[in-house]
């Protein structure tokens, strides 16, 4: 009888989990027509382009590609019917709680973030004019030297224009790194000039190495597919402090730590006990001695 | 005459246990190096390239065992010209608990166990209450390290606090003198017990774990050593967590991966640690919960009386 309860029970349970999955995703009437509290405008379309890209992307793939992962139910391709058939109010609580594999942001994101992606969902929109229009990364070559006498990275910038050719980048910003343990540590950022050419004057107070070497790394915006330049390492820095944090001799428990002067006293007092202990029983066998006598 | 008979009896009594020990503990000191040995029984093995292969049991001889001494040395040392610190956000943590999870696969830890714990804190009945991830405070004054009396749990230089499993004897001294309460003590058999038998020690993520010793959080120091940053850092979503050399002045940001300096972040921000006032010069860094972008969503009354 509970066996075959139990079967009963497992069955309802994988029948209602499937339809759970093939069912339709249903958002509540009241939660459908919530309006989006921010402005659908390029400011907050490119904010929530770059929580897409962080929170996002790595299921639903790039916009417009169809290059989301394969998984089952396939997440939906932004630009798509399936996507933009939802209202404003039904991404953000289908986003907002998640439902199968799909995240709740509710416990991740801040709610005004949440708005801000729907916002660039909605770039995507058939009824909307796209503000964000996704240009491919212009290829670019980047060059870059230091000057250690005058403490000057120089960097030559040129990008691939529509012809095809590689002409100078001009005004376009450059930024400025040197190489920490986990990251690139950002020290400065300068414009090109009308030949291409910046000179970023290294501050005098970089850290460097032990003996105050710097990996400079030198790299362009998000807009350009270069890759980012790391000049070899130069003594441009100073000397990275260590200070020693173990030292020996300090009173811990241990033998190999203990300081000199509290061995010796240790020890000392240990004698000293001891001496002083034979020092009576030697005197008691001497008087001993003498009253036989 | 009697004397003379009793000395020598007592010398020679003497003379022969003696013998009879050195004889007796060297016959037992050599048959522990020695497999029995039968001329012409076969015994079947597998090499290490997967091969079986039948060798003359006369022909075995005890494998040289790994010795962990080399791992164990190496971990006392710790990276040179490194000095590890961890800057917490307050503001950002929302609870997701993603560092406790990866940290306990880490460390192979009992859900119980936390190396690294997210508390929900209210310090005042006016103030608004927030989460606090905490893990050990790797403190420059330790008070752990010292009141350990076979030197199990030691400083490295750069600045991580570790504990050696294989010489850690479970006294549990350490756990009373951590202000932090950081330290868990192994009651039962450690997670995932059997799939880690067999394992070498490694000092630097004390797995595998030991019933009846220490263990605690070790910014993941092996992962350190690869270069790579500690695991509850890289598992957190809400970029909580910054990991970096103080001696160079950097942390990075285990969600971004932004790199920023150390010093500027802990001024800006007005940084503290906890319990300043004990002494014990901690190394992870808090900024106060200022400007959450999210909801508290536990239930802190029910500690309030």
């Amino acid at each position: 009888m509970i066996k075959k309860l139990t079967l009963l029970i497992v069955v309802i349970l994988f029948l209602s989990a499937q339809q759970g999955i093939s069912q339709e995703w249903l958002v509540p009437a009241d939660k459908q027509s919530i309006e989006n509290p921010s402005d659908y405008n390029l400011e907050n379309v490119k904010k929530g382009k770059d929580l897409y890209m962080t929170n996002c992307k790595s299921c639903h793939g790039d916009a417009g590609k169809n290059n989301s992962l394969a998984l089952v139910p396939l997440p939906p391709d932004i630009a798509s019917e399936t996507m933009q058939a939802n209202s404003e109010g039904s991404l953000f609580y289908k986003l907002s709680n998640g439902k199968g594999l799909m995240p709740a942001f509710e416990t991740t994101l801040p709610e005004a973030d949440r708005w801000l992606l729907v916002n660039y969902i909605m770039n995507y929109s058939p009824d909307n004019t796209p503000v964000w229009v996704d240009l491919p990364p212009v290829k670019a070559r980047l060059k870059a030297t230091v000057n250690t006498v005058n403490r000057l990275v120089e960097i030559f910038a040129e990008a691939e224009n529509k012809t095809g050719n590689y002409s100078n980048l001009t005004e376009t910003p450059v930024n400025v790194c040197v190489e920490r343990a986990f990251g690139n540590l950002p020290i400065g950022q300068v414009l090109t000039d009308n030949e291409g050419n910046a000179e970023f004057s290294i501050p005098e107070n970089i850290i460097g190495d032990e003996e105050g070497f710097v990996t400079v790394v030198v790299s362009l915006g998000e807009d350009f597919e270069a890759k980012k330049v790391t000049v070899e390492k130069l003594k441009i820095g100073i000397p990275k402090e260590t200070p020693k944090l173990i030292k020996k001799g300090v009173i811990w428990s241990t033998n190999e730590n203990i300081p000199m002067w509290m061995l010796l006293s240790y020890l000392g007092a240990v004698g000293g006990a001891w001496l002083a202990i034979i020092y009576v029983v030697f005197q008691i066998v001497k008087i001993r001695r003498l009253s036989k006598e | 005459m009697d004397k003379n008979t009793r000395r020598k009896f007592m010398k020679t009594l003497g003379a022969s246990i003696g013998a009879a020990g050195i004889i007796g503990s060297s016959s037992l000191l050599s048959s522990c190096n020695k497999v029995e040995t039968v001329a012409g029984d076969k015994i079947t093995l597998l090499t290490s390239s997967g091969e079986l292969v039948e060798v003359d049991k006369a022909m075995l001889k005890p494998a040289d065992m790994p010795s962990l001494s080399e791992n164990q040395k190496r971990g006392r040392e710790g990276l040179p010209g490194k000095s590890w610190v961890m800057v917490i956000d307050l503001a950002k943590c929302r609870n997701a608990r993603e560092c406790m999870k990866a940290c306990q696969n880490h460390h192979q830890l009992r859900p119980e166990q936390h190396h690294i714990n997210v508390l929900q804190m209210q310090d005042t009945e006016d103030t608004a209450p927030y989460y606090m991830p905490k893990p050990c405070k790797h403190c420059d004054n330790p008070p752990c390290t010292k009141v350990c009396p076979v030197n199990a749990t030691f400083k490295r230089d750069d600045g991580i606090v570790l504990i050696d499993n294989e010489r850690c004897i479970g006294c549990r001294f350490c756990v009373a003198a951590c202000p932090y309460s950081a330290r868990v003590f192994h009651w039962f058999e450690p997670r995932d017990a059997e799939k880690y038998e067999g394992v070498a020690y490694n000092i630097e993520c004390n797995v595998p774990q030991k019933k009846g010793t220490i263990s605690k959080c070790l910014f993941s120091a092996d992962r350190l050593r690869d270069d790579k940053l500690p695991t509850c850092v890289s598992a957190c979503p809400n970029g909580v967590y910054w990991f970096g050399d103080r001696n160079e002045d950097a942390v990075t940001n285990g969600t971004t991966k932004e790199t920023v300096s150390f010093s500027k972040l802990v001024k800006d921000n007005a940084a503290y640690t906890l319990m300043a006032e004990l002494g014990t010069k901690p190394r992870v860094y808090y900024l106060p919960p200022k400007d959450r972008t999210s909801p508290f969503q536990g239930n802190i009354e029910e500690h309030h009386s």
